[in-house]
């Protein structure tokens, strides 16, 4: 039972990190960032370069960012910004992009499954039972993606014009607002958390030219439910993720596995605005 | 009387429009017949299955580059298809009758799923987004379906080893040829059509469509029930001829796959995306061998740089280029094509002494903010009501609440004695009313002739297989063609006329539907003095000769003035005056409303009608 609720809450915590660079590039730009799987799988690699380097595990973190973010600013500049006007060519464009991306990273690394070493060895103990350490560790991020966005919005300037930019864009250029800037920092923020994402992704999963596929529809379906908000991204991802585990825990993990994908369809046909402002 | 003035002549495609099409067809399938023969058995294996893809190609072109509805799921259809004829054939053995019971059940399974996509996905008010999300989803649940499956579905190896037709190579070359060149020439002859243009304006303004009486939810459903059935007969042919099915030819990366192939074709054209399919997948089938990585990185680049930088991909670019290098061709003559005075229908409503629109305690709130707050006025046949008051009075809302049954919160509205229940647009349209968006609404690639026809569309269904050389368009229509000259260009195309031209247009539209409300918002926005005494005469004939209701949001008092009949002045959502055009022009409260002065004024007179 214990163990239960842990599984929903760190699903609910890895969807979080998951998704979070994707809903500020849907929020403020109002386009999915369907690359979004590539700037999982470069953080993944971060991970498998850093390893390479005989750096520790951790170093990956910031490298990740730091790629993340300087790819983010190539593609924002090249692809996405002439796109603005084509929402739907823009996820086309950025699928596409992870085609490339993809294909890159095979010729670079070749085709085959990485392995990272976990960071964090073993299990905690946990009233009598036994729990991965690395996913509670993961518990601790997603608050802390949480709230690093949360005072970046609310505590900046940046985060003023952004919400600026989300409430009323034309409004916003009237007052001066740069909202290419915004877009454009966004953007690169959205990217290099993706990555940052993926990178943290690595000691549960392994690392290969594709891992960040699987992961897009998801995140894409938890966004698409929650709008803009962080808020509503978490309750989305407590409420989603959790339906995850309790399917694949009491009926069948491939039922498991299009639980989010289903059940975020059919919810936004009933109600199209999905998880905001409820 | 009308009759002989309204003959005009105009540019169109040949009335023969078919011949065309159906020659180039019997050529393509010369040239199949003569390639299956000719050709090296390696390449004839792959463009078999290429011909397939093609088929499918084209029914991602038609909802995708045609109508604006980008799915990744037409590969679902296809991998029903395939595995209808994979599992009967594994499992039951194969015969002619169980081919025949397997593409049944193909065929039927892709459109009964087709029809559960087509109710989630269309519905007044969906986003495109949320249908594109729909399609999405179909083959990811239909993988795992397949992968859940076990042995019965082969699970992620597929099924393989079973029997299939006995035929040669050649003949399923000319077998999947023969089908692509049957559906393109189909395709080709309906999106040239009357009926076919339906699908462009769809894409480039739904919204319009639907205020046209066009229940669009419903056309995109059954185009999608079509493209299904066609992906799942290709489908049925590719298990048939490989022998072999897996998960991924149902899958989302397939589904993506035949986006790129129409993308980098030329979305919206025919042979773009043919040529693309074929292109692309016999290239691979040469090139990734060699190139492992490289080919699909390149592609991966053409891609992103068709959709960034040329959007229609590279059909038109081939197309301009062609036109350069060959020897310039006189073009077909012209046939012909009138204008024609439809039949007045018999409505029945001119001579109902009932008002034409009746409004009661309409009311419309977002939250705690009444926008709307308890408003009844009648309008009768005849009269030209002008609605005016300052800036956010509820003008535009108030007429979304009388032409969208699902707008208001509160109140009846009854148009010709009926009510509106929660009807979408396209049925209130159906019981007489038209509405003239705020700012011109036309479909930019249509050409005015085009515009006219889709305006008619739910009155005089088209042809869905020629192009008609006569458009009968009600007398109050013509009128409008004529005065604004109109009716001289019918072939140009909507994105080059001029602001004014584009407004007497819509007008034209919306009184091509025959109505006896119309609802007009801001009509003269941004008019010349001159097109604005011009449709003021309009707007007075209208109501005089044709005996119509007008219903009139404006700002400009002066142009008010000259042509209501009636006068009703909407302040902070509210009825504050209802009454004739000198007592309302004149009034104290109108002005104390123009001006921004208190309320107090306003809430005194209140009722005064």
């Amino acid at each position: 039972m214990l163990n239960l609720g842990l599984d929903v809450v760190t699903t609910a915590a890895i969807l979080f990190i998951v998704s979070a660079g994707l809903l500020m590039v849907f929020g403020v730009m109002k386009i999915i960032n369907f690359s979004h799987g590539a700037f999982l799988t470069t953080g993944g690699y971060a991970s498998v370069i850093v390893a390479h380097a005989g750096l520790s595990w951790w170093w990956s973190v910031p490298c990740a960012l730091a790629i993340g973010f300087l790819l983010g600013m190539a593609v924002e500049r090249f692809i996405v910004r002439p796109l603005y006007a084509r929402p739907l060519d823009a996820i086309l464009a950025t699928w596409g992009l992870g085609i490339i991306v993809g294909q890159i990273i095979t010729l670079m690394f070749g085709r085959g499954v990485q392995m990272v070493a976990s960071p964090v060895d073993g299990a905690i103990q946990l009233a009598g039972g036994q729990y991965s350490a690395y996913r509670l560790i993961l518990v601790a991020v997603a608050l802390l993606v949480a709230l690093a966005l949360g005072w970046l919005l609310n505590g900046t300037r940046l985060g003023l014009q952004t919400r600026a930019v989300i409430m009323n864009e034309a409004l916003a250029r009237g007052l001066g607002i740069s909202s290419s800037r915004v877009r454009f920092m966004t953007f690169c923020i959205g990217a290099a958390l993706a990555s940052a994402a993926g990178c943290l992704i690595t000691p549960l999963a392994s690392v290969d030219p594709n891992m960040g596929v699987p992961w897009i529809v998801g995140a894409f379906m938890l966004v698409l439910v929650s709008g803009s908000s962080l808020v509503s991204l978490a309750v989305a991802s407590l409420v989603l993720g959790g339906a995850q585990v309790l399917v694949s825990t009491f009926v069948n993990p491939v039922l498991g596995g299009l639980t989010i994908a289903v059940l975020a369809a059919l919810l936004l046909r009933i109600r199209p605005e999905g998880f905001a402002r409820g | 009387m009308a009759d002989s003035a309204s003959t005009l002549r105009l540019r169109a495609a040949a009335a023969s429009s078919w011949k065309g099409p159906v020659l180039v067809g019997i050529v393509a399938l010369a040239v199949l017949a003569v390639c299956s023969v000719a050709l090296p058995t390696f390449l004839v294996n792959n463009l078999i299955r290429a011909f397939l893809y093609a088929a499918v190609a084209l029914t991602v072109d038609l909802l995708w580059g045609y109508t604006g509805i980008l799915t990744f799921g037409q590969s679902a259809f296809f991998g029903i298809g395939a595995y209808a004829a994979g599992l009967i054939f594994t499992h039951a053995g194969f015969s002619l009758p169980l081919a025949a019971a397997a593409l049944a059940a193909g065929i039927g399974v892709a459109w009964v799923v087709s029809r559960a996509v087509g109710w989630l996905a269309f519905y007044h008010g969906a986003s495109p987004l949320y249908a594109s999300v729909v399609t999405l989803v179909l083959p990811i649940v239909l993988v795992q379906g397949i992968y859940s499956g076990g042995e019965f579905t082969g699970s992620s190896s597929g099924l393989s080893g079973f029997d299939s037709f006995d035929i040669p190579l050649e003949a399923w070359f000319f077998i999947a040829g023969a089908l692509l060149v049957l559906l393109a020439v189909t395709a080709w002859m309906f999106v040239r059509s009357d009926a076919g243009r339906l699908l462009v304006a769809i894409r480039e303004n739904e919204a319009r469509c639907e205020y046209l009486g066009i229940d669009v939810s419903r056309y995109k459903a059954r185009l999608m029930d079509t493209c299904a059935v066609i992906a799942a007969f290709a489908g049925f042919l590719f298990a048939c001829v490989q022998m072999v099915v897996a998960p991924e030819y149902a899958g989302f990366v397939f589904g993506t796959e035949l986006v790129i192939w129409v993308a980098l074709g030329g979305r919206g054209s025919l042979i773009g995306p043919i040529v693309g399919a074929i292109s692309i997948d016999v290239g691979s089938a040469y090139l990734s061998g060699n190139l492992p990585y490289i080919w699909t990185l390149l592609v991966g680049v053409a891609f992103v740089t068709v959709i960034v930088a040329m959007p229609r991909g590279l059909a038109p670019l081939v197309a301009a280029a062609a036109r350069q290098a060959l020897p310039r061709r006189r073009r077909a003559a012209p046939v012909p094509v009138s204008f024609a005075v439809a039949q007045p229908r018999d409505g029945g409503g001119a001579g109902n002494a009932g008002p034409a629109l009746s409004v009661r305690d309409v009311r419309k709130h977002f939250g705690s903010l009444k926008v709307l707050d308890g408003i009844s006025f009648d309008a009768h046949a005849g009269e030209l009501l002008s609605i005016i008051g300052p800036n956010g009075a509820g003008k535009s809302t108030l007429m979304r609440c009388i032409a969208d049954g699902a707008e208001r919160s509160g109140g009846t509205v009854e148009i010709g004695g009926k009510g509106i229940r929660t009807l979408a647009p396209y049925d209130c349209v159906a019981l007489g009313i038209g509405r003239k968006f705020q700012t011109a609404t036309v479909f930019e690639s249509l050409s005015v002739a085009e515009a006219l026809r889709i305006a008619r569309y739910r009155i005089a269904p088209p042809s869905r297989w020629k192009r008609e050389t006569t458009l009968e368009l009600p007398q109050p229509a013509l009128d409008v063609l004529r005065l604004t000259g109109l009716d001289r260009i019918p072939e140009r195309e909507c994105r080059y006329l001029s602001h004014g031209q584009k407004q007497a247009l819509e007008l034209a539209m919306v009184l091509a539907l025959e109505p006896r409300t119309v609802l007009l918002d801001e009509p003269t926005a941004g008019l010349t003095k001159q097109e604005r005494t011009q449709i003021g005469d309009i707007f007075v004939t209208l109501t005089s000769r044709y005996r119509m209701c007008l219903l009139l949001v404006e700002h400009d008092l002066e142009f008010v003035q000259q042509i209501s009949s009636r006068i009703v002045v909407l302040h902070q959502g509210r009825i504050v005056m209802d009454g004739g055009v000198d007592e309302v022009v004149n009034s104290e409260l109108v002005r104390a409303v123009y001006a921004g002065e208190t309320h107090a004024a306003a809430n005194h007179t209140e009722g005064d009608a």
